[in-house]
């Protein structure tokens, strides 16, 4: 037994508002994720939280449609935010893909601490788009929790923009079933936050299913973004392609943990997964764990992780023809990142998607 | 019209000692003359025009870079280019994911606001465009894609002269823009610089060839041999170095 950590005002308002069970005794016993946590190592959340203004506050949810139910929802048993999300968060709001619809969710929090969860089933068949969006205002938090149900032959594209919230945390769990002959494309394109982090936790059927995981990530001054996947393929023949790219400048901070894991049954998976960061100056940090952990012996797996700095000669090579430095430090940059993102099919996406990159890149020079 | 008085430069290797490279290079070229430096590999002719065009990897530790009458050493190579300097480097750099076009009108817009000239309007530099592709024979497909990215050695060079038929610079540094090209494409690009000859421009043309001087016919030759130039003549000097090489130099290390 280990003694009970001393809880920061944020954690003992936290545990307070939860009814006396285990998740309180875990929040009072343990405190909130930090970097001692393997999986949180390089996202203190505890430190981060710390510095937060110790007050309730609430997720607001504005969505393009009403949910078509609302019910309880929980977290895993070792995703404590999750779990703190559905808690506190009142009932999840569910929703029903209908085929051929795109739904968009904008997740804020104003002020203090928002929690708030969402359900999000394809049934068979279904082809539908989600897009999310998720903002915290300085001094406040967001916590979310989202499950996706994709059912067989359903056909998922999931799109999320996490906009620079300095000095406020947000942290999105997700949660996917991807059943059978199912397939999900997720794209991201994320700027930050005092501490955000944006898990993905999906379970690949196989048996044909694809999943398709990108996302392009632009961190600036004061903000850190870490992006954690955990891909475990359970059934035989699913594909997996990942392409996570990102910047960071002016000291910002980029944290890509991914991993796919190859349970005994899944033969035959097919998963690559690729990370590259660009560090924009030496202020700068982006770390990055890729991981394959392998328990059946006829796969094809790889992974690649790459960080470098801008290149000095393309560099050169462009204010020699007249653009100022960070001009074209800025066009080389956007170059960089615009790989996942043109993964998109939806061209219209895509150029909404790139023209957010870009204004956040001419803020920043 | 450029005038390099007494230039030292060395570079500073991120592992072991500085190296110095230019050792007191003296050059004039008035404006309207094509000037030509030719020496051995090694010499330093690359790092002189790096350190004309503002490269900070070279450090200046003496001497001065006059350009029209102006001391242009401590300015960044963008503010060099809007003074119209421009470097056909021995080695076009790619730049994935940048159309070439898209990169050169912004180039050409960044350089004229800096001079505070009037943008150039899209139409007006897709003509242009046109114009110069079909003077040196570049397809419309090679302006789409990126900058230099998948071309082959003699293209780059091809579209370094392109470059410079749209940005019409004062002053052009061509560095072995001749490496590269094949024997029609020489001639093709070498057409290209003579067009941009004129009484208001100078140049001065690197190379190890007496192919590419053939057209371009310099005015003045130099002979550049560990970081100095060690003689200056006219066009008939190259034909002398063509017949006995640069032996006659080795002592210049000293
Ligand atoms: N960044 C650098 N680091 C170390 N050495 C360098 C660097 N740049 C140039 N040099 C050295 O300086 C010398 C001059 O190089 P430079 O490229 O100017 O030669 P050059 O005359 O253009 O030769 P070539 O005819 O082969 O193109 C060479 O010995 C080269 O190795
Ligand atoms: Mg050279």
């Amino acid at each position: 037994m280990t003694l009970p950590v001393k809880l920061s005002a944020f954690e003992a308002a936290l545990a307070e508002q939860l009814p006396a069970g285990d998740l309180r005794a875990e929040l009072e016993g343990r405190g909130l994720p930090h970097r001692r946590v393997e999986d949180w190592k390089w996202s203190d959340l505890r430190t981060a939280l710390a510095r937060l203004p110790a007050e309730a506050g609430e997720l607001t949810l504005t969505m393009s449609r009403a949910p078509d139910a609302r019910r309880p929802l929980m977290g895993a048993p070792d995703q404590i935010m999750a779990r703190l999300a559905a808690a506190l968060g009142g009932q999840a709001q569910v929703y029903d893909l209908h085929n051929g619809e795109t739904v968009t969710l904008d997740a804020s929090v104003a002020a203090g601490a928002g929690h708030g969860a969402v359900v999000v089933r394809a049934r068979d068949g279904v082809h539908a788009v989600v897009r999310e969006r998720y903002s915290a205002a300085p001094g406040a938090m967001l916590n979310l929790n989202v499950h996706y149900a994709i059912s067989p032959r359903a056909h998922l594209t999931r799109i999320i923009e996490q906009d620079a919230s300095p000095d406020a945390v947000i942290v999105v769990t997700t949660t996917m079933d991807l059943s059978q002959r199912a397939h999900a494309a997720q794209t991201t394109l994320g700027f930050g936050a005092k501490l955000a982090r944006l898990e993905t936790n999906i379970s690949h059927g196989g048996q044909g299913a694809s999943l398709e995981m990108n996302g392009a990530y632009l961190v600036g001054e004061g903000l850190h973004l870490d992006q954690t996947g955990i891909v475990r393929h359970t059934g035989p023949g699913g594909t997996t392609r990942e392409l996570f790219k990102g910047a960071a400048a002016h000291g910002g901070r980029g944290v890509f943990q991914g991993k796919i894991h190859v349970e005994r049954a899944a033969q035959k998976t097919d998963a690559k997964m690729n990370h590259r960061g660009l560090l924009l100056d030496g202020r700068s940090e982006i770390d990055a764990k890729p991981e394959l952990e392998i328990y059946a012996d006829d796969v094809v797996c790889a992974h690649g992780n790459a960080l470098g700095a801008m290149d000095a000669a393309a560099l050169f090579y462009m204010r020699q023809r007249g653009l100022s430095e960070p001009r074209a430090r800025a066009l080389l940059t956007r170059s960089f990142l615009a790989e996942p993102l043109e993964r998109l099919s939806d061209e219209a996406v895509r150029e909404a998607l790139m023209a957010r990159l870009q204004t956040a890149l001419e803020g920043m020079s | 019209m450029l005038e390099i008085k007494n230039l030292h430069a060395r570079v500073n290797p991120e592992e072991g000692e500085a190296l110095a490279i230019l050792k007191g290079v003296d050059l004039k070229v008035p404006a309207g003359e094509v000037h030509a430096i030719m020496g051995p590999n090694g010499c330093g002719k690359s790092t002189l025009s790096y350190v004309l065009a503002g490269h900070d990897g070279y450090e200046v530790t003496d001497g001065a870079l006059v350009f029209e009458g102006a001391d242009i050493g401590a300015l960044a190579p963008e503010e060099r280019a809007a003074r119209g300097l421009f470097l056909s480097f021995q080695y076009p750099v790619e730049i994935p994911g940048v159309p070439t076009l898209t990169f050169l009108k912004e180039a050409a817009n960044a350089q004229r606001r800096a001079r505070g000239e009037a943008e150039v309007s899209a139409p007006d530099f897709i003509k242009l465009a046109r114009e110069n592709a079909a003077k040196l024979g570049i397809s419309s497909e090679m302006l789409k894609r990126p900058v230099n990215v998948g071309f082959s050695g003699g293209e780059k060079k091809r579209m370094e002269i392109f470059q410079a038929l749209m940005l019409a610079p004062k002053f052009l540094i061509l560095d072995e823009t001749d490496s590269g090209l094949d024997i029609d494409a020489l001639k093709v690009v070498a057409e290209g610089v003579n067009a941009l000859r004129s009484p208001d421009r100078g140049m001065l043309v690197i190379t190890h060839y007496q192919r590419l001087l053939d057209y371009l016919k310099p005015d003045v030759v130099h002979v550049m041999a560990a970081g100095r130039i060690v003689e200056t003549g006219g066009p008939d000097l190259a034909l002398t170095l063509e017949s006995q090489g640069y032996e006659k130099y080795a002592g210049a290390a000293a």
